[in-house]
């Protein structure tokens, strides 16, 4: 009866944003960032891109509650570059494999059809 | 005809090899990327692809058996052809209307009654789509092409009712997934020592090999533990509940994915603009940008990143040629990728 429309699990609320950054000021070249309305497939995803990046010094993420849809990443980068730098950088990195990866896709089938219409 | 070598015969990137395929399903093989990557795809396909299922049911009559909700229940359940879906129809949230029309929605009716002696059944193929629509007719998978039970009608039964199907994901309900089952496998000769088997006597005689076994070298007899070692080739077995063709949900896995990617450094970039509407919350995922501004924010195709168009928020994935050129064929892009 009280339970939150479903909805509310993807969709951004009023004044939302997708993403907040918060500076850690206990340490230099630290972020926490907070994704709203996003889960474990956004979050270990670019948790795992950021440790390839060999400027970052820690990446990891947490879901503080279950009943929330959200994840906070926490990044730790050196002097060469910053969080924010370092994430996008995963970002735009993740949106070209995952290019080259739908062109390959699409050859493969393309190729795969042919050997099945021809048997 | 080089940028398509350079492009396609790089071993830079995930790999994918196709094992074996139909209409219905497809295996699969990704490689030359980590667990976090695959799982993502296999998540993403499971819960976030849209497709069109029945939402609103009208009913003017029912006489049978089954209650007015269980009734509608099964309808949500009823696969319906979701084929480019984004180039077709829009969520209901996003129109301009008051409840539904035509371009957030399609119209099944439905009308079965019993005279004779002998009981009816309703099958999905009874379901008579609104004339004109572009998509949203029952899947038929069956050699009788009935499609799947709806319902059974006595002597004197009958059923009389609307159905408003609408676009929806698996992550408000699992009507409107893609998949029935995504299979996912790595590692199959447990080298990496991710699972432990439990035994009687002896794990290697009493557990089955898997089925992709053969498509890696077995262990060695007496080798040592590479500790380092991490997963990198991922067999995922994708099976369609029928509304999309694997390739398709493939396709639309790999392109919610860069859509979620995009709308993060959307927010970045977007922060040191005057809002322009970015922010604007109740734009849905994947919302069609080019559909003349139906959507909510508007903003995404040209916003500028780092002096490049942000690589999404062009069109359906038809039209992903053009934009998917520049984004390879650029240096930056190059350059962004050689980093992961
Ligand atoms: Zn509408």
């Amino acid at each position: 009866m009280n339970a939150p429309d479903r909805f509310e699990l993807f969709l951004l609320g009023d004044g939302e944003t997708k993403v907040s950054m918060e500076q850690d000021t206990r340490q230099p070249n630290a972020a926490i960032f907070t994704f709203n309305k996003e889960d474990h497939t956004l979050g270990n995803l670019l948790r795992a891109t950021l440790l390839h990046n060999e400027h970052v010094v820690f990446s990891a993420y947490k879901v503080p509650h279950p009943l929330f849809p959200k994840f906070e990443l926490r990044v730790q980068t050196d002097e060469e570059t910053t969080p924010k730098e370092a994430l996008l950088a995963a970002c735009q990195s993740l949106i070209g494999d995952l290019q080259m990866l739908s062109q390959k896709l699409t050859r493969e089938w393309e190729l795969n059809k042919i050997a099945r219409d021809t048997s | 005809m080089d940028d398509y070598d350079t492009i396609y015969g790089s071993d830079r990137g995930p790999q994918i090899t196709i094992k074996e395929a139909d209409s219905r399903h497809a295996q699969i093989v990704l490689s030359n990327c980590d667990l976090a990557f695959a799982n993502a795809l296999r998540r993403i396909m499971l819960a976030e692809i849209p497709t069109i299922a029945i939402d609103i049911v009208e009913i003017q009559t029912n006489t049978s058996v089954i209650p007015d909700e269980f009734l509608c229940h099964r309808l949500g359940m009823v696969p319906l052809d979701s084929t480019n879906i984004d180039d077709k129809l829009i969520y209901t949230r996003d129109c301009f209307c008051d409840q539904y029309c035509e371009r957030c929605s399609v119209t099944l009716s439905l009308h079965a009654r019993c005279t004779g002696e002998d009981n009816v059944t309703v099958y999905a193929r009874d379901l008579v789509i609104a004339e004109g629509a572009q998509l949203g007719s029952p899947v038929i998978n069956d050699p009788e092409g009935q499609g799947t039970v709806i319902c059974k009608l006595r002597k004197g039964q009958e059923l009389r009712l609307k159905c408003i199907a609408k676009k929806g994901i698996a992550k408000e309900h699992a009507k409107w997934a893609p998949t029935a089952a995504v299979g996912f496998e790595y590692d199959p000769w447990n080298k990496l020592r991710h699972i432990d088997y439990w035994y009687e006597e002896d794990a290697k005689e009493e557990w089955p090999k898997s089925k992709y076994a053969d498509w890696e070298e077995p262990p060695i007899e007496g080798e040592p533990f590479n500790y380092d070692a991490v997963p990198s080739r991922f067999y995922l077995d994708i099976e369609s509940a029928g509304s999309l063709p694997p390739d398709e949900i493939l396709q639309q896995g790999i392109k919610y994915l860069q859509e979620k990617l995009a709308a993060v450094i959307e927010t970045f970039s977007n922060k040191n603009e005057t809002g322009d509407g970015f922010g604007d919350g109740v734009r849905s995922p994947g919302q069609d940008y080019s559909m003349g501004g139906m959507g909510g924010g508007g903003a995404g195709y040209e916003t500028p990143y780092q002096g490049g168009r942000t690589p999404f928020g062009g069109g359906g994935f038809g039209g992903a040629t053009e934009y998917g050129g520049r984004l390879m064929g650029g240096h930056k892009c190059v350059a962004a990728v050689a980093m992961g």
